[in-house]
C-alpha cells in the first residue's frame, strides 16, 4: 500500500474488514490519518531485520537481575 | 515554612521528629490544593474527609509506635488512571462515566501500606493519549500548556497541592509535564513497577513512577513502589562515573535557552568528578516509527470495544487516533517490535562505555495553550506532540530507566529540565547523578513562586 493511494474508500473497506462501524463523516479524517501514521511507520522498511526477533516486554528488568 | 512546602523527605523528617503531625500536613497541603483549583486545575477529584480520615489513623499509628517509613502520613496525588477501590478511574474521560475500580492497583496498595494519605485523583490527557492534559494549566504561567499525559499529577507536585504525585509514561508522559513544571519525575524500567490496575494506554511502552520536589524524594517513592526498603542515595562527588554526552539527536532542534541550560548542568557534572564521553545515539531516524508503530496499534486494542459502543464519547483528538489505529498492518506491528529489538541491542552496547547519558528532557519550554506547532530555524515544523515526544521515546522503548531533573528556567522564567537515562537496570545510577547535580542548584525543590504566574523579575 502506497500512502497516497490510502484514501476514503479504502478507511472504509479497512474498517469494515476490522469491524469498526465509520460513519461517512469520518471516512476523510481517519484515512488522513491513517496514511500520516504510515507515512512514519513506512521507514522500518529500509531496515534489514533478518533473523531479529521481537523484544519480550520486560526484558530489561530480566536483564538487570542477571 | 508551611507545611505544604515541605518536600517529602523534610516533611517525613518532621513528623519523625515529631515536629509535623500527618493530619497537620494533610490539611495544609488540602488547603492548598483549594486554593489553586481555580486557576490550575490539577485534581479530577479531591476526598477530603477520606483524606483526613486516612491522615488521623496514620498519626494513630505513629503514636502507637507503628512506623510505616518515610512515606507515613504523606499526601500523594494518583494519576486518574490507577485505579482505588471503590473510586472511579476516569482517565479524563466522559468513556468512563459511572467507573468504579473493583480492586486497588498494585501501586495504590502498595502506597497504603507504605501509609500515605491519598489526597485524589489528578487529570490526565484523556486516556494518556496526549501530550498536554488541557484541563489542566501549567503551575508556573496558566496561559502554558501543564504538558502530559500526567500533566495534573505535574501541577500538584509543582504547586504545592501534593507531596508527591504518581503518574504513566509511555512516551515522555511523566517526564515532560515534570520538565515543563519545574518538577524531578522518574521513569522507572520497564517491568520494575507493577502496572496492573493502571489503564493501559500501551502495554509495551507504559511505565508507572513518581513525580517529586527532589531526587531524593523520588528515590523515596520508588521504594515504595518496588516494595523494597529505602536505601539512601550515596553523598559525595561522582568521581569515576562516566557521563554520555549525545553528539546526535538530543541537541539537535532544541531551542538555544534549552541547550545552554543543559550543558551548564553537564559542566557541573563533570565539575563533581564525573567524565564526559561523547556518544553516538543509535537508530534516531527509527524513534518515531518505532514509538508509532507499538503505541497506535496497541492503544487501538485497549479501547476496542468503546470505540464501538460509545465512539462519540472520546475528545475529537484521542479517537481519530483510535479509529485510524483500527487500520494498522500487523506486518507494520511486528516490524516495530523488530526494530525495537535492534535499537535496545544498540543502547544497551553504548551503555558499555558510560554509566549514565545525559541530555534535554524537552526541546522547548511550555508552550502556549492551544498552540499547534514548533517552528525550528531550519525551517522544520512539527506538531507539538511530536517535539515532546522525540526526546523521551527512546527510553520508553528501550524501557531503560530516565530521570528529569530541573536545570533553571528560561528567559520568560519558565522550567526547563534534562533527562538522565540509565543503563539496564541504572535507577539509581541516574538518581545518585540527579541528587549529586540538585545539590549544586540552590533552588533545588522549590515550588512554583505563585499559582499560574512566572516570577516578574524573569518575564521577558
Amino acid at each position: 500500500m502506497s500512502s497516497l493511494e490510502f484514501g476514503p474508500r479504502d478507511a472504509a473497506r479497512w474498517a469494515a474488514r476490522a469491524g469498526l462501524p465509520l460513519p461517512d463523516e469520518r471516512l476523510d479524517l481517519v484515512a488522513a490519518t491513517a496514511r500520516h501514521i504510515h507515512a512514519v511507520v513506512a521507514t522500518l522498511r529500509e531496515l534489514d531485520l533478518t533473523g531479529v526477533e521481537p523484544t519480550p516486554a520486560g526484558a530489561e528488568v530480566r536483564d538487570a537481575a542477571v | 515554612m508551611r507545611p505544604y512546602e515541605l518536600t517529602l523527605a523534610g516533611a517525613a523528617a518532621a513528623i519523625a521528629a515529631g515536629e509535623l503531625s500527618p493530619a497537620e500536613l494533610t490539611d495544609s497541603v488540602l488547603r492548598r490544593a483549594d486554593e489553586v483549583a481555580g486557576v490550575l486545575n490539577p485534581y479530577v477529584s479531591l476526598r477530603h474527609e477520606e483524606a483526613r480520615r486516612a491522615a488521623e489513623r496514620a498519626g494513630r499509628e505513629l503514636a502507637a509506635g507503628r512506623g510505616r517509613g518515610p512515606l507515613h502520613g504523606i499526601p500523594l496525588a494518583l494519576k486518574d488512571l490507577v485505579d482505588v477501590k471503590g473510586q472511579p478511574t476516569s482517565a479524563s474521560s466522559r468513556v468512563r462515566d459511572g467507573h468504579l475500580a473493583a480492586e486497588d492497583s498494585v501501586v495504590a496498595a502498595r502506597l497504603a501500606a507504605a501509609g500515605a494519605v491519598l489526597l485524589g485523583k489528578a487529570h490526565t490527557h484523556e486516556f494518556a493519549y496526549g501530550l498536554t492534559t488541557p484541563q489542566t494549566r501549567n503551575a508556573w504561567a496558566a496561559d502554558r500548556v501543564a504538558g502530559g499525559s500526567s500533566g495534573g499529577s505535574a501541577v500538584a507536585v509543582a504547586a504545592g497541592a501534593a507531596t508527591f504525585a504518581i503518574g504513566t509514561d509511555t512516551g515522555g508522559s511523566i517526564r515532560v509535564p515534570a520538565a515543563l513544571n519545574g518538577v524531578v519525575g522518574l521513569k522507572p524500567s520497564h517491568g520494575l513497577v507493577p502496572t496492573r490496575g493502571v489503564t493501559s494506554l500501551s502495554w509495551s511502552l507504559d511505565h508507572v513512577g513518581p513525580l517529586t520536589r527532589t531526587v531524593e524524594d523520588a528515590a523515596l517513592v520508588l521504594a515504595a513502589l518496588t516494595g523494597q526498603e529505602y536505601a539512601p542515595l550515596p553523598d559525595g562527588d561522582l568521581a569515576g562515573l562516566r557521563v554520555g554526552v549525545p553528539v546526535n539527536h538530543y541537541f539537535d532542534h532544541v531551542t538555544p535557552e534549552v541547550e545552554t541550560a543543559v550543558r551548564d548542568a553537564v559542566g557541573r557534572l563533570r565539575d563533581l568528578g564525573a567524565e564526559l564521553v561523547d556518544v553516538h545515539i543509535p537508530m534516531t531516524r527509527y524513534v518515531q516509527a518505532v514509538q508509532w508503530g507499538l503505541m497506535v496499534p496497541e492503544a487501538s486494542a485497549n479501547h476496542e470495544r468503546t470505540l464501538r459502543t460509545t465512539p462519540e464519547l472520546y475528545g475529537d483528538d484521542v479517537r481519530v487516533l483510535l479509529e485510524a489505529g483500527e487500520l494498522f498492518h500487523a506486518g507494520d506491528y511486528l516490524r516495530a517490535q523488530r526494530a525495537r529489538t535492534l535499537m535496545r541491542r544498540e543502547w544497551v552496547r553504548l551503555f558499555e562505555g558510560v554509566d549514565v547519558v545525559v541530555a534535554p528532557a524537552v526541546p522547548t519550554a511550555a508552550v502556549r495553550a492551544g498552540q499547534e506547532s514548533v517552528s525550528w530555524p531550519d525551517g522544520t515544523v512539527e506538531s507539538v506532540p511530536d517535539a515532546y515526544v522525540r526526546l523521551s521515546a527512546p527510553a520508553n522503548i528501550t524501557g531503560l530507566p530516565a530521570l528529569t531533573v530541573p536545570v533553571g528556567r528560561d528567559g520568560a522564567g519558565l522550567p526547563l529540565g534534562m533527562q538522565l537515562i540509565g543503563g539496564p537496570g541504572g535507577e539509581r545510577t541516574a538518581l545518585r547523578a540527579g541528587r549529586a547535580y540538585e545539590r549544586t542548584r540552590p533552588d533545588a525543590g522549590s515550588l512554583a513562586p505563585e499559582a499560574g504566574s512566572p516570577p516578574a523579575a524573569l518575564a521577558v
